[in-house]
This record gives C-alpha cells, structure tokens and sequence, in this order.
C-alpha cells in the first residue's frame, strides 16, 4: 500500500542512476478497476509521460528500466493530481461530504488505486507531520487511524466529468455495511489486508473481521500481534470470538486468551467451555432473561436500558429464582401487553430447547418445525447456558456442505 | 404599454431574488471597526477626507464584481478553487491566515458592541453573551433566506447614519463639493488616515464573503448581470452610508475641533451639538454595525473552513448536517465575546496584527482572483477583460502600498 503524498515529488532515475526527474503525477483509468497507466515526471524540461510498466523499484527513489519509453495521455485516462486529489466528494444527492487528502495506491500485483485518504491524516502526510502527530496523539493513550474509503465506493464515470461521486448517500466507509466490505477485502493478500483493516475505527475493523471466512480470519489472527489479536476479539460477538480462537493452535490460543478484556476473556473461556459438542460452538451468551414476577413495562424499560450494545434479540428468556428457565415470550408478545401484566401470565411455558448434545440437524428441525430463530441450550437442571441463533447454524450446514 | 409593464415587473423580481450577497457583503464592510475608522477620520480631517469616497467605491464594487463571478460561473468558492488548484499545504496556509485575522476583526466588532452596550448603560458582562448566543441560534437554527432577511435588517438600521447627519445641520453644499474637489493640503498623517479608510472598507474577508455567500445563494449564469449590477450597488449603498456617517462627524466633531478616538466617543460627542436624539441614534448604528460585523466575518471563517477541507457547510442545512461549519462560527464568536470582555485588553495592538494580517493576505487573495478570473477552465465566456485587470493590478497595488504606509505609519504613531 502506498500514498500518494509519499510518492509525490520522488525522484526518479534512469536504469544506470542518471536524474530523471521527480515524480509528480500518475495516469489512470477511470474504470472499476483504476488501473494506473503512466506516471508523470517533471524534468528540468518540460514533463514526460513514462507507462507503469517502465517503473522499477520504489524504495527511496524510483528506477526506470532501461530504455524506457515516453508517451501522451490517452482519452480514457485522468490524472490523480486534477481529477482526483483535493477534489470535493458529493454523495447521491450531491451533499458535500468531505474532500480527498491523499489518494491510497496498491502496487501488487499491479498497480491500482485501491482508495482515497479522507481524514485528518491523509493532511498531516503532505506536511509530513504524519508520524510526528501519531507520536504526539500516542501519549494519550490512543492513536489516529486514516478515514479510507474504498475505490468501490466512488462511481468511476462521473470522475471525467470533474465529479467525485459516491454510488451511496451515506458518507463514511465506515458506514459501508461491514458485510461488503469483508467480501472485498477477501480478494487481497493478508499484507494488504492487514493494511486496509489498520485504517479503519476498532469497533468497525472488529465487524469486518467478524465477517471474513474462517481461513481468511486464521491467517489474519496469526500474523497480528497477540495485543491487536486480543483487543478485536474483546469487541466482537463472543460467539464469533469463539469460532474464530477455536481455529488457532492452543499454543496462540493461550497467548491471547490472557490479553482480552475481563468481560470478554469470562464470556469467551466460558462458551470455550461449551465448546466442547457441536451445538457448543455454536452457542453464544447474547441472550436477554426475566423474572417470573416482572411485568411488562419494566422489561422493556430493561430492554432499552441494557441491550443496545447486544446483537438483534428476538426472545426474552424468563427464569425463576431456582435458576430453571421456565419460560420464553418473543417481542411482539411482549409488546402487546398491558405496562403491569408480569411474565409468568403471558410467556410461553412450555420452552422448546436442546441440550449439549444435541445434533446441530435436530436443532435445525426443530427451529423449523417451531418456527423459533433461537433456541434456548439447556442443562438436566433446566439452567440456561446459551443460545443457539438460526444464522450461526444455517452458517455451520453451510460449511459443512460445502 | 402593457408588454413595458410587465417586463418592468419581471426584472423587478429577478431584482429582488438576487438581492443580497453585495449589499451585504458591501454594508457589512461598514462594521464596528469600520464606523471607528471614519469616525476618527472624519473628526481629524472633516470634509477633506470625503475626496477619497468615490475611488474606493470603485475598487470595491470591482474586487467584489469578480469575487461574485468567479462564484456564479463556476458554482465553487475562492476556497473550494484554492484548495483544489493549489493543494492541501497552501490551502491550510490561507486558512491560517484568514482564521487568525477574522478572529482579530470579530474581536473588534464584539469590542464595537460591547461600547454600544457601555453607551446605552447595559451591563456588557450580562448582555454581550447574551446577544452573541442569541446570534448564533438565530443564524445556526434558521435557513438561509431567513438570515439572509435579518441581515438587510440590520442594513435598515445604518438608515440612523443619516438621520444623524441631518440633525447635525451641515454644511451639505460643501460635503458634496469635497466628493470631487480636493481640499486642504496632503498630509502624510491624511495619507495614512485615507489608507486605513480603504483598508477597513476592502478586506480579505469580504473577498471570500461574497464568493462563498453567493455561491450559497445558487445564483444561475443567468443571474449574472443583475448580480454584477446589485454588487456595484452594494459598493454604492455602502458608501453613501459612509459618507452620511462622515458627515454627522464632520459637522460636529471636527467642525467643533473635538478628538475622539472610537465610534462610541463620537456618539458621545455628537450629542451636545445635534441632540441628544443625533446621539443615540449614531450610538444604535454602532450596535447594529457591530452585530452585523461579528456574525458575518465569522461566517466567512466557517465557509472557508467547510470548502477548504470539504465538509458540508450551508446556512439552509441544520446544525447536524454541518456541525463543523457551525462550530468553526461559535468558536470564533466565543474567543472574540472572552476576548473583548478581558478587563485590560489592548485592542489597538489587536487592530494593528488584524490590519498587518488583512494587508498581508489581501495581495495574495487579489492573485488567486486574478488567477482564476482569467482561467478559461473554470470562467468560460465571462474571464475577466482588460479593464478589470487593471483595475485588479491597480487595487493590489493600491492596497499593498496602504497597508505598508499603514504599519509604518501605526509604528511611528503619525
């Protein structure tokens, strides 16, 4: 991954270490695939255009191999300098959204613009404050990320009209659902990978991850450092978490496990624990539960108080003092209730759950039998471990099929 | 006939819908800092200083005619245009420059208010937040063409200017004389006295107003002449006010050999001479100039800052929508409503670093106008033409050489 504010005004030399020029612009295609053509480099003459193919080596300065040939620009081609940097981005509706600070260059296996730098860092790199200011912000404790916006997200025809489009209203690649984004990312080496989830906000890199297949999360989990491993795993679903610890060796395993938030290592060793059946793996600790003698108006005032961090619920789980789940309700029932009705008059009593053991296929046939999408994972005294959630088992059918 | 009519009564529409961005833009250049500067002038120099009124509505009207333009045809702003041609290091640069001496002219204009308050016996430590969050809200909370109303309100009430003259019973045969006859001999304390006049009146901040303003407002090309002809009206507008402003001083004060040294001692002056009613209503004329004063420059600062990095930035979207845009406004109101409530804060230094600033950046502003008014690209059809060249090189040459007589001359304090 490259910048442009690093690349630009380089120097570039001939093959046998003569001054060319300095580099200070780059050709493109305006396609879906910004494929970059020709780089521009001003000499004491004038400027050449040189095609891509002729550059060699970028570390320092960048080597043009022998012989290299000059050419003009063609019609389909725009420039990075006019067209690109510094322009306005306009979402669908034409609302300014921000502007281009530094345009984000992928050079292998070819070279292709993979995005642009729209946040404050993509500024601090043309004064070449970039590190200086990461340094500085690093004794709070914290650090600066890159707002990068991915090249899928720019609609490539309105670029020769002088236009940077987004193809969405929403603004931020932030708000690019992280389903998207990890079906992109998918199709990039783990280095690259690594370098494009660097750029992006904790929380969102977490959901992203969240969403790669399992191999794709193996590689990425055992290149990172452990501390980075274990602060995403803190932020995404335990379920997940699990799943994804449970493809890593012990030995890494026990080096991360240790690193995670207290929250998250307990509910993570604790459906490690399960783990040990398929439905196991499976199960996650996002559930909601309720007393017997509650009523109605105080579950849904706990509701809103307390899940809005959790994953979509579906179902209220009611236990009674003995710990025994003696009930469920989904939300609708709940909704049409009067304020001051308590669980015990209106849930369903006779809940439908698995245990441990249970095959994830019978799971299956009873949510679809049921028409339930969780089911609640008992123990022989009725106490509740987990949920089964209809996603993550679809998911496991799925890679068991394929 | 009734064909005439309804043309008339066409163009009176179109007249009406793109009033605003020059008158505005022209008047608010009559600000605290302004109606101080004219004062002072006018009670040292009386009708003599009138000779330069007419140049500098010149120069106004066509610095401002090609900033509106430039905005017009290619639907971008000075600092949209800036950061896109020139690059994020000079973008950042001229928004340095333009935050720091905006923040200096908002610190006068809130000063300006403050004296206003002062005059009219209103605690300032009460009633100045008072009214500068009061602005705000107003200016944060309604769309554009609302705000757009309330500022030619605030025009209506520089109308006190000539009420005060009036009252002052000049001597208006030779006020109207000086406009074109000079009198008296030059001076080089007149030099400097007429350089800081045009200095107060033609700003870096009004060159970036009136192209941001005028882009908010979504004036089409075909708007383009009646634009052109309501910014030479601003200029106009604005200096007449001017020029009844100078007479009222004139009249009393200098007429009286009196010395003031701010706007709020000559509304004190004036008072034994044209009444107590001439007074008050030079002293309500403050008040307006500097609420009209601080909301606008501070609005420059925040449109600079919504084009120069992208982000959304309109007087018609709500306070979510362009929070940056709106937090630049309040921060600049707030640092200048601290600063002018400081006990024993020295405005004149703050006035003499607002004017080195304003003078340094105004040539710099005058060859990115020059720059892009004659750029094909963007202008099209409607690239400045020979005369407006001149007149460009020579307002540059105009400015930059008051704002070096200027400095010299605060120095060596002529």
């Amino acid at each position: 991954m490259l910048y442009f504010a690093e690349l630009y005004g380089k120097k570039v030399t001939s093959a046998d270490g003569k001054a060319v020029g300095r580099l200070t612009d780059f050709a493109f295609l305006a396609t879906d695939q910004p494929l970059i053509t020709k780089l521009r480099i001003d000499t004491k003459v004038g400027h050449i255009l040189v095609p891509i193919s002729s550059m060699k080596a970028v570390n320092g300065t960048i080597i043009l191999s022998p012989g290299y040939e000059t050419s003009g620009v063609a019609d389909n081609e725009l420039s990075v300098r006019i067209h690109l940097l510094d322009q306005q981005i306009i979402d669908l509706k034409g609302n300014k959204v921000v502007r281009v600070n530094d345009v984000v260059i992928q050079d292998k296996p070819y070279f292709v613009i993979a995005g642009v730098d729209v946040g404050m860092l993509g500024i601090a790199r043309w004064l070449k404050l970039e590190q200086w200011l990461n340094r500085q912000v690093s004794y709070f404790g914290t650090s600066l990320r890159s707002d990068f916006l991915p090249w899928e997200n720019i609609q490539p025809v309105e670029l020769s009209r002088g236009k940077v489009q987004l193809k969405r209203e929403e603004a931020k690649l932030t708000k690019l659902a992280p389903e998207d984004l990890a079906d992109h990312l998918e199709r990039l080496s783990v280095k690259n990978l690594t370098k494009i989830l660097d750029l992006l906000p904790n929380e969102y890199e977490a959901e992203v991850i969240q969403n790669l297949n399992v191999s794709r999360q193996r590689e990425l989990l055992r290149s990172i450092q452990p501390k980075h491993a274990a602060s995403i795993l803190s932020l995404i679903d335990p379920d997940e978490a699990v799943d994804i610890l449970l493809t890593l060796s012990e030995r890494r395993r026990q080096i991360i496990t240790p690193l995670l938030t207290e929250e998250a290592r307990a509910r993570i060793d604790y459906l490690l624990s399960l783990s040990t059946t398929d439905i196991g793996s499976l199960a996650t600790t996002d559930f909601f539960t309720a007393d017997p003698e509650e009523t109605a108006t105080s579950v849904r005032r706990r509701m809103k108080r307390e899940t809005t961090l959790a994953t979509p619920l579906t179902y209220i789980y009611v236990i009674n003092k003995k710990k025994e789940l003696v009930g469920v309700c989904n939300l609708h029932e709940l909704l049409l209730q009067d304020g001051d009705v308590p669980m015990y008059k209106f849930m369903i009593p006779n809940v439908v759950a698995v245990y441990l053991t249970t095959p994830p296929e019978i799971a299956m046939k009873k949510m679809i039998k049921y028409k339930i999408y969780s089911l609640p994972i008992i123990n022989d005294r009725r106490g509740l471990l987990g949920i089964v959630t209809i996603d993550d088992l679809v998911e496991n059918m799925q890679e068991k099929l394929t | 006939m009734k064909y005439w009519l309804n043309n008339w009564k066409r163009r009176l529409l179109i007249a009406v819908a793109i009033i605003g961005p020059g008158i505005i833009t022209a008047v608010a250049d009559n600000d605290a800092a302004g109606v101080s500067t004219y004062s002072m002038a006018a009670a040292t120099f009386g009708y003599q200083i009138f000779i330069i009124l007419i140049p500098m509505t010149i120069l106004l009207a066509v610095t401002q005619e090609i900033g509106a333009r430039i905005a017009i045809v290619a639907e971008k702003g000075l600092a949209d245009l800036i950061r896109e041609r020139y690059g994020v290091r000079i973008a950042l640069v001229m928004y340095g420059l333009l935050f720091f001496v905006n923040l200096a002219v908002v610190i006068m204009n809130v000063a300006g208010l403050k004296s206003a308050l002062i005059l009219f016996g209103l605690n300032p430590y009460i009633f100045l937040p008072a009214i500068i969050v009061g602005l705000f809200l107003f200016v944060a909370l309604n769309s554009y063409s609302i705000v757009e109303r309330f500022f030619l309100l605030l025009i209506v009430f520089y109308g006190t200017y000539i009420a005060s003259a009036f009252m002052a019973k000049p001597d208006w045969g030779l006020a109207v004389q000086s406009l074109v006859v000079p009198t008296g001999s030059i001076t080089p304390r007149f030099l400097y006295t007429a350089i800081a006049v045009i200095g107060t009146t033609i700003t870096a901040w009004g060159q970036f107003f009136i192209n941001s303003y005028v882009k908010d407002k979504h004036l089409t090309i075909e708007q383009l002449k009646y634009s052109r002809l309501e910014v030479y009206l601003g200029a106009i507008v604005t200096d007449t006010l001017t020029f009844f402003l100078m007479v009222a001083v004139a009249a009393t004060i200098f007429a009286n050999k009196l010395t003031i040294t701010n706007a709020a001692g000559a509304a004190l002056a004036i008072t034994p001479f044209a009444g107590q009613f001439a007074g008050l209503l030079f002293g309500i004329g403050l008040l307006f100039a500097g609420l009209l004063g601080c909301v606008i420059v501070a609005l420059t600062t925040a449109y600079a800052f919504s084009e120069f990095f992208g982000y959304s930035g309109s007087l018609d979207e709500h306070f979510r929508q362009s929070r940056l845009f709106y937090t630049t406004l309040l921060v600049q109101l707030v640092i200048g409503t601290i600063v002018a409530l400081m006990p024993n804060i020295s405005l004149f230094k703050i006035t003499l670093a607002a004017n080195f600033v304003n003078g340094a950046i105004l040539p710099i502003i005058f060859f990115f106008l020059y720059q892009f008014a004659n750029n094909e690209a963007i202008m099209g059809a409607h690239v400045n033409n020979k005369a407006q060249n001149w007149m460009l090189a020579i307002s540059s040459v105009i400015i930059i050489t008051s704002v070096i007589v200027g400095i010299v001359g605060q120095l060596m304090g002529w």
